[in-house]
């Protein structure tokens, strides 16, 4: 070849020295697999086992639900149930709980509220008294002395409308959470019921005790849809 | 093929220059697409890390584009390019460079030449129609890529190029594909031929069916609406398990006795492995969509094979075990041995992602989020392609007859790729149970969709810096490659070795 131009090239041994240097092939041996790893893979097999199980929906081309044959409910731990639509009043209470943090910062986690600045929701004829009071107070606010549960509340200021800043449901659900809580227990407050409220009354400030006084007692109109009191009928 | 140290010096120099022989008779095919399959990883690598970067910061390509514009770049060509470089098109370019650009390219190469080797065959025809195949498979890639960065991409994962490259890929890899399944064929086929060879030779098959079936299915049978996801799913499966995952068992089996010397544990491990591969391999994929409008059978079926996987991956992996068992000193030295004894340790770690994606019960939480993306990676990178870079240290030398020029550039070509592919794997695995178990909460129901995307932004974070760091080892490994192929590697009769022997009494160690 080009020799002249590269010595190097010439130098058998360095060229083939990759060859040269290789080992040899072998012949594969027959060792003995460890029992432990056939245990392994049998543990293998049994969890694959498990995801034909229920799952194949009974090799029909015309089921596509992986837990048809479960009743449609998921047979898997922590699986929605069976399948039907969640309870509303259920769904309230725990969405409802994650809203609580507004309010949780003055009336307390117990809904104690602290006696002298906060007044309680615990217990309060506020909460569990006319639908149409409670959602008026926290969609608009309150100021001025206030009696709540025989004790004498007046806090500078008052409080503020923090209901105008949630959706209707959020509104809806949290005051659903405060007046089934730490013992309270009442009718379930709807989406609808704080429209309703919202379109009626355009107020931009505060309420106050007196002016709360006419709907005390008066509960919002609609369906109850689930929870206590829940009309059979709407179900 | 087998040779028989005792026999008289003559015969040995016979064999060795037998050997020589069939080097050399492969080396244009097989250096052409190592060259190649190591350019379009270095770009692959690039656009992964564009594409992180995009997905983090989308403005990034425009504001770059207004900055180039206003140091004198021509509007026209710097809107353009922001037009075309979104997280939408440099993610699919990203992985169709990587897997018909870098991996099959290196993975025919690979198999070109164990099979050669194996068989003790030179390759005597179809040299340049190999050549042609490979020149014509460049192009059409090219053309495929270019057509997914202008936006004619068919949006079918794993097959965005347009409907015009498939044939021709597939008319590429068959003058590969049947050479070598006739060296099969001509092979005298002794005792334990079979262990790495049949998975060269299934690869060889497989891909062929997988890639006729998906395509034909995807692009000429109308009307097939979800079932084409489903279709789609089975054919990356297919592609990781039957093509990628064989060509790097099938060199796993064949480097790691030629290193360390010693035989394969067990011929019956190494045959159950390979059946049950062959069995359940083809049977998986659809599981991605399960619980989604698919029969409902087609997905149990793909998520107990996604687990039952498991068997031949423990299978080959308990047989690598027995065999280096005693014998680690030997990946220290050897860069070879390094990387495959590196790739065939997440063989195993891809089997379990493959697992936590298809059960129903992890699978509830980890489906369409970034998991799948690390199993992707783990098999493709982290597997398959480590098993490459190992066979490209050790057959290259071999054909272009000089010694790797430098121990520093393939240790940091080794350490970059382990950390960067180890933490695409795990930021993409965490990232994605992060993802679902977050979406499944029933307390985020009232979340913004938008806060779960932006929470996962530190895990995409973390997949920019390591596919940076893998462009970095990539550089490396492409100008290294390119020296050799160049004839300007080290001229010496000695192996480029990781470490020196400090021990007197190691058995020396050959690369």
């Amino acid at each position: 070849m080009s020799a002249s131009v590269n010595p190097d090239s010439t130098d058998l041994d360095r060229l083939h020295a990759a060859v040269k240097r290789e080992k040899e092939d072998l012949s594969p041996e027959s060792k003995p697999a460890p029992l432990w790893a056939i245990f392994l893979l049998m543990l293998v097999a049994i969890v694959a086992g498990d995801q034909l199980g229920p799952m194949t929906g009974g090799w029909s081309f015309n089921v596509s639900n992986p837990f048809a044959l479960a009743g449609g409910g998921d047979p898997r731990p922590g699986g929605a149930g069976a399948g039907g639509a969640l309870d509303p009043f259920a769904v309230a209470m725990k969405k409802g709980a994650g809203g609580y943090a507004v309010c949780g910062g003055c009336h307390q986690g117990n809904g104690n509220g602290i006696p002298g600045q906060f007044p309680p929701l615990a217990g309060s004829e506020w909460v569990t008294g006319g639908t149409e009071r409670l959602v008026r107070v926290v969609q608009h606010g309150l100021t001025g002395a206030i009696t709540v549960k025989g004790q004498g509340f007046n806090m500078p200021g008052g409080m503020q409308p923090f209901g105008a800043a949630m959706s209707a449901q959020d509104l809806a659900n949290v005051l659903t959470y405060i007046r089934n809580s730490w013992g309270n227990e009442g009718t379930m407050i709807t989406q609808e019921m704080v429209k309703k409220v919202r379109d009626e009354e355009k107020r931009a400030t505060q309420w106050t005790e007196a002016d709360l006084k006419p709907f005390a007692d008066k509960n919002c109109a609609g369906d109850i849809p689930a929870g206590p009191g829940a009309a059979p009928a709407a179900k | 093929m087998q040779t028989t140290p005792a026999t008289p010096d003559t015969e040995l120099q016979a064999d060795n220059l037998r050997r020589a022989a069939i080097d050399k008779s492969v080396k244009g095919p097989v250096l052409f697409l190592f060259i190649n399959g190591a350019f379009w990883l270095m770009l692959s690598t690039l656009l992964g890390v564009l594409s992180a970067v995009v997905l983090v910061e989308p403005a990034f390509i425009p504001n770059l584009a207004n900055f180039l514009a206003s140091w004198g770049a021509p509007r026209f060509l710097v809107d353009s390019a922001a037009e075309s470089l979104t997280y939408g098109r440099l993610q699919p370019a990203h992985i169709n460079a990587l897997v018909y650009g870098w991996g099959l390219q290196a993975a025919l190469g690979v198999m070109l030449w164990i099979m050669a080797r194996r068989s003790g065959q030179e390759l005597r025809t179809g040299k340049s129609l190999m050549l042609v195949a490979g020149v014509f498979w460049n192009i059409t890639i090219s053309f495929g890529i270019l057509a997914i960065l202008m936006g004619k991409s068919t949006s079918i994962e794993w097959l965005e190029m347009p409907k015009f490259v498939w044939p021709v890929l597939l008319g590429c890899f068959l003058c590969y594909a049947w050479p070598i399944a006739r060296m099969f064929g001509r092979a005298f086929r002794p005792e334990g031929f079979m262990v790495s060879t049949w998975y060269i030779l299934a690869a060889c098959f497989w891909f062929t069916w997988i890639f006729i079936t998906a395509n034909v299915a995807l692009h000429c049978l109308p009307g097939l609406g979800a079932l084409g996801a489903g279709i789609d799913a089975w054919y990356i499966h297919g592609v990781i398990l039957l093509f990628f995952v064989p060509v790097g068992v099938g060199a796993a089996y064949y480097f790691i006795p030629k290193i360390t010397g010693q035989p394969i544990a067990s011929a019956q491990l190494a045959s159950a492995g390979f059946w049950t591969l062959a069995v359940l391999g083809g049977w998986t994929g659809m599981q991605k969509y399960m619980g989604g409008p698919l029969p409902a059978w087609m997905t149990a079926v793909g998520a107990c094979t996604g687990v039952l996987l498991l068997v031949p991956v423990g299978l080959v992996g308990l047989n690598h075990h027995l065999t280096t068992l005693g014998k680690h000193s030997a990946v220290a030295t050897s860069p070879t041995l390094r990387f495959v004894f590196f790739g065939a340790l997440f063989y195993p770690v891809s089997g379990l992602i493959l697992a936590l994606n298809s059960t129903f019960w992890t699978g509830s939480a980890l489906q369409f989020t970034q998991s799948w993306y690390s199993f992707q990676m783990v098999s493709v990178y982290g597997f398959f392609s480590m098993c490459a870079f190992g066979a490209i240290y050790y057959i290259v030398p071999r054909l272009a007859g000089c010694e790797w020029l430098s121990v520093r550039l393939i240790r940091n070509h080794f350490w970059f790729s382990v950390y960067g592919v180890g933490t695409i794997v795990i930021m993409s695995l965490v990232a994605g149970w992060q993802q679902g178990s977050d979406l499944n909460d029933p307390a985020h129901w009232d979340q913004n969709f938008l806060n779960q995307v932006m929470n996962s932004r530190p895990y995409v974070v973390s997949r920019a810096v390591a596919w940076a760091l893998i462009s970095f080892s990539n550089f490396m490994f492409l100008i290294h490659l390119l020296l050799m192929v160049a004839g300007l590697g080290r001229r010496s009769s000695a192996p480029t070795l990781l470490h020196r022997e400090h021990d007197e009494h190691a058995s020396p160690v050959h690369a």
